[in-house]
């Protein structure tokens, strides 16, 4: 995983997989990263090939403590179709912007 | 009357219906194809029916049997490559043909369309093949089901099926037999809840196909998708997704079988047989 940060903007990517077994770092490595002034962080999804229960969990946790209420735009970037799929299915989809190139 | 019914060989465009069970058998509205078209063949007064199978035969055969079901003769045959109808037509032609042989195309029938459907092809697509059923669902309730009944215009419900009155049916809806639909569930427009299908509350339903015997988790929403055990296909964009969890959508149909109890007379006596050397040794 790589974390860029680029002024008030935090990016996330080359995730290969969001599931029970890594989700928990996952989310904590991403908050430990995040810096105060951040308005924006992007969550590239391009090459994570599988996501779980579990990975949304991180992604609807970090959606809670970044997204909603504290003025941080949360956004997934390009995710490939069964995620999309996923994010559809639990209706999440309607938390996050997602963004395709 | 002998006419000869085709079963479609592999077709890429929806290989993922056919994992569990050749084309001809994956279900449609509580039946599978071959029935229909069986169905159909006797209604019209054919007696006599040749099914070419390609794809597992032998589940075919299983099926439809000698035919003695639909009051005919069927023969299975299993072959390799799939026949062109438009070839047997003209093999057969440079033979003597029976009088009582009907006519082309009757005579020989390519079953990659539902009868009277031939304008809703079933296999060229994940999409042709849901609105070749949208399309199937008013000609679906026939008499012979039992038990089924239109209980709003468009709205059609099987026997046994239980569905909250907190949940919203919204036409055009098929329900099939033993469905369980929960509180605050919208079904439809345009859904096929297939036989022993099993929505859980709050659960969202429209523009898709859930299989028999599949579980749909609360809260979940399926659009535009076939949806049978934890498959989820996207119809209009031919994605396909495993599920990894259970509790979104999964199969109730395949389930372990419960560890036999040991009887406490069977146990000793199994025990006894393990320490008893075999002759042949």
């Amino acid at each position: 995983m790589k974390i860029k940060q680029d002024g008030q903007r935090m990016s996330i990517s080359h995730i290969p997989e969001l599931s029970a077994v890594n989700s928990t770092s996952f989310r904590d490595e991403v908050q430990a990263a995040i810096p105060p002034s951040m308005n924006t962080l992007d969550i590239d999804l391009s090459q994570t090939l599988f996501v779980d229960s579990s990975g949304l969990g991180a992604l609807f946790s970090l959606y809670k403590n970044t997204g909603s209420g504290n003025g941080v735009k949360l956004r997934l970037l390009n995710p490939a179709p069964q995620v999309q799929q996923l994010l559809e299915l639990t209706q999440m989809h309607q938390f996050f912007e997602i963004t395709r190139d | 009357m002998k006419t000869l019914l085709i079963c479609p060989a592999h077709r890429p465009a929806v290989a993922r219906l056919a994992k569990a069970c050749p084309l001809v058998l994956v279900p449609i509205l509580g039946k599978c194809l071959v029935e229909y078209w069986l169905e159909y063949l006797v209604l019209r007064g054919d007696h006599e029916v040749r099914i070419i199978a390609i794809d597992r035969a032998e589940q075919v055969r299983a099926l439809v049997g000698d035919g003695s079901r639909w009051g005919m003769r069927v023969e299975v045959i299993a072959e390799v490559n799939e026949s062109d109808p438009v070839e047997i037509r003209a093999h057969r032609d440079g033979h003597p043909v029976s009088p009582a042989t009907p006519p082309a195309p009757d005579d020989v029938v390519l079953m990659d369309h539902l009868p009277g459907l031939s304008g809703f092809p079933l296999f060229d697509s994940y999409e042709a093949w849901f609105h070749a059923l949208q399309a199937w669902i008013p000609q679906a309730c026939t008499p012979d089901r039992i038990g089924r009944r239109e209980i709003s215009p468009g709205i059609f419900v099987g026997l046994h099926s239980r569905i909250s009155p907190a949940a919203q049916l919204n036409a055009p809806c098929w329900i099939g037999d033993n469905v369980f639909v929960g509180p605050d569930a919208v079904i439809g427009p345009g859904a096929i809840l297939e036989d022993r299908a099993f929505i859980e509350c709050g659960a969202h339903i429209t523009r898709s196909v859930v299989g028999p015997e599949t579980f749909v988790g609360e809260l979940t929403l399926i659009d535009q998708s076939l949806a049978s055990g934890n498959l989820l296909i996207n119809w209009k964009n031919r994605s396909c997704l495993d599920v990894p969890d259970e509790f979104l959508l999964c199969s109730l149909g395949v389930r372990q079988p419960p560890p036999r109890a040991r009887s406490w007379v069977r146990s000793p006596l199994m025990s006894l047989r393990e320490l008893i050397p075999s002759q042949q040794e």
